[in-house]
């Protein structure tokens, strides 16, 4: 257990919209280990990204728990959460999501503003954290002025540059062309074998899922054992 | 949270045409609320000088509109404290055009022997002085009228009279330099009395005094009023600067029509950028759940958007202080109507007032879109589209 980084137990996420309930993720049980690369895959509605915002205490499970190095995230106030997801959580999203007004590299240093570092230390970690994803030419780039990929590259320098233990991608090729999603794949991929950072990705692309060490598969809600899928897989 | 000031700083202008005309709109607005600010101060806040302090005015107890015997003045001048009495005749009167506002400046009889005790801050050279007091048809007027109208010692001046039913023909004698008033025609009283018949004649509307010290306002001013009590024409005995407000009061409850002139402009102003900054917000929400996701608070956010809301406001202020200032300076340099408006400015307190009034307006119109943006859930804020 003692490298066991995410621990999650009966976890079941129910949405209530108007009179109707329905059950996004149902008794889901999942362990990963440091270092890990899991790909979640399954058709849509099928609670992949349910999963994947619980992980990231995003959103609060209906029932069950889900523990992160330890931590019960239910136990944890909305503010604690948010600190604790600043700390240990890297997350990157399908539409990349940067904020439009600033720069590459202040899009970057925007997760570390709430850290206790200065200014020029702040400058510095987003500045080698931009170069790890080989934007180190880009620094003073709008999002408007970056192609798709070199977006997406900016978002995942963003979701690196605290260090954060965990990475989790929601479909973080799902808005590229072939060679861009290449090349985001390949950098996830290194994030992972050299800097053993532990990486979930939700992806419905079984190509970008071969990226992973390990696959997962979730249906109806269900997240399927481990070697099982779904029929159209 | 200083930290996330150049965030606000960007996100203030994202969105530049609608920053702008928000600022805009504001900075009119609060040009209004510090224009009018400024007139409240002005009349009801301003010290008194030095000389003004001295001075007290005597009239009608029931309204400037009823005259008093020239006859009183003797009896004011005895009572203890008073240095000098002097009658203080409005005339009014047309010169040239009235319908010309640069024609519309007051006329006073005077003491002319008087007028440098009870009114030493009106500057005069010793010889205009001479001059003006020794002809009986002799007149001055402030530098800023002389300068208006291009007159010139020796000038004739003419005015038709209204309410008196006489013509008073001068001759410019002089021309002073006050601390507020620079806009007056002062001549002798004696020839404006000397000119009327029946009812009119030796009867007057104020007596200036001028008192040893300030200290004794109060005193001086009761003794006279008692001292006419029991006579057919009581007075009303009270300091320059009241007797400046008693008349501003002729036009109504000034206080209150400035104050609430003041709070339907905030009011107004309130709704228009409450409209706009829930605008601003409705378009951010998403953003909001990406901050989130990133570590930030709902207090951070909260402080986000609505220091942006904030700034926009204060930056609005300041351009409609500016504003207020400029339009001081002109008004000053109008001619005075019916009040004194030497005093109007936008002093440092007026300022501060009216930058405090734009903070609030940014923190009160976005408050409210930004608590609910901030207490969004992520995943909702997320897939929120507007």
């Amino acid at each position: 257990m003692s490298n066991v980084v995410i621990q999650a137990n009966n976890l079941t996420k129910e949405y209530v919209r108007a009179e109707f309930r329905v059950t996004a993720l149902d008794d889901a049980n999942l362990e990963v280990h440091q270092g890990e690369f899991i790909a979640l895959m399954g058709p849509s509605g099928s609670g992949k990204s349910t999963l994947l915002h619980l992980m990231a205490a995003m959103d609060r499970p209906s029932s069950g728990n889900i523990s992160v190095f330890g931590q019960n995230l239910q136990a944890l106030s909305d503010a604690e959460i948010a600190r604790w997801r600043n700390t240990h959580i890297g997350f990157v999203f399908q539409s990349f999501n940067l904020i439009p007004v600033l720069t590459a590299m202040e899009n970057v240093e925007l997760p570390l503003k709430l850290t206790k570092l200065n200014k020029t230390q702040r400058r510095e970690q987003a500045k080698r954290a931009l170069e790890l994803v080989g934007l180190g030419d880009r620094l003073g780039h709008t999002p408007r002025q970056l192609s798709g990929g070199q977006e997406q590259r900016v978002a995942i320098a963003r979701a690196i540059v605290t260090d954060p233990d965990v990475i989790l991608a929601d479909e973080p090729t799902g808005n590229l062309d072939a060679a861009s999603a290449r090349d985001v794949l390949t950098l996830l991929g290194r994030l992972n074998k050299e800097f053993n950072k532990t990486l979930i990705m939700v992806t419905h692309d079984p190509g970008a899922a071969k990226t992973a060490s390990k696959i997962r598969y979730l249906e109806k809600g269900k997240l399927l054992p481990e070697g099982q899928k779904p029929a159209e897989y | 949270m200083f930290r996330h000031l150049s965030l606000i700083f960007r996100n203030s202008l994202r969105n530049r045409r609608r920053s702008l005309l928000t600022i805009v709109s504001i900075a009119v607005s609060l040009c209004l609320l510090g224009l009018l600010v400024a007139i409240y101060r002005a009349f009801f806040f301003a010290e008194a000088t030095p000389d003004q302090a001295l001075r007290l005015v005597t009239r009608h107890r029931v309204s400037l509109a009823n005259p008093l015997p020239a006859s009183y003045m003797q009896q004011i001048k005895q009572v203890p404290g008073v240095k000098e009495a002097m009658i203080f005749q409005w005339f009014g009167g047309t010169y040239k055009d009235n319908r010309d506002p640069a024609n519309m400046f007051a006329r006073f009889g005077v003491e002319a022997e008087k007028f440098g005790i009870v009114n030493p801050e009106y500057k005069l050279s010793d010889s205009e002085r001479e001059a003006f007091i020794k002809e009986p048809t002799a007149c001055i007027v402030g530098r800023k009228t002389a300068a208006r109208h291009n007159m010139k010692l020796g000038d004739r001046i003419t005015i038709i009279g209204d309410i008196y039913p006489v013509t008073l023909e001068f001759v410019l004698r002089g021309i002073y330099s006050g601390p507020a008033d620079n806009e007056s025609l002062i001549f002798h009283y004696k020839y404006l009395n000397e000119s009327l018949t029946g009812e009119m004649r030796d009867t007057i509307g104020t007596f200036f005094i001028r008192m040893e010290r300030t200290d004794d306002a109060n005193t001086i001013s009761k003794t006279i009023d008692d001292m006419f009590r029991n006579s057919p024409a009581q007075t009303k005995t009270e300091t320059e600067q009241a007797f400046g407000l008693s008349f501003l009061s002729f036009l109504g409850d000034v206080k209150l029509i400035l104050l609430t002139i003041c709070a339907a402009v905030t009011f107004t102003i309130l709704l228009v950028s409450g409209n706009t900054m829930a605008m601003s917000v409705r378009e951010r929400v998403r953003e909001v759940g990406v901050l989130k996701t990133l570590g930030f608070t709902n207090g951070a956010v909260l402080w986000l958007l609505v220091g942006e809301a904030i700034i926009i406001a204060l930056i609005g202020g300041a351009l409609g202080v500016l504003l207020a200032s400029g339009l001081c300076a002109w008004m000053r340099s109008l001619p005075s109507m019916f009040a004194d408006l030497s005093q109007l400015r936008v002093t440092a307190p007026v300022a501060a007032i009216c930058l405090l009034v734009a903070a609030m307006i940014g923190l009160v119109s976005s408050f409210i879109p930004a608590w609910g943006a901030s207490r969004r859930p992520i995943i909702d804020a997320l897939k929120y589209s507007d």
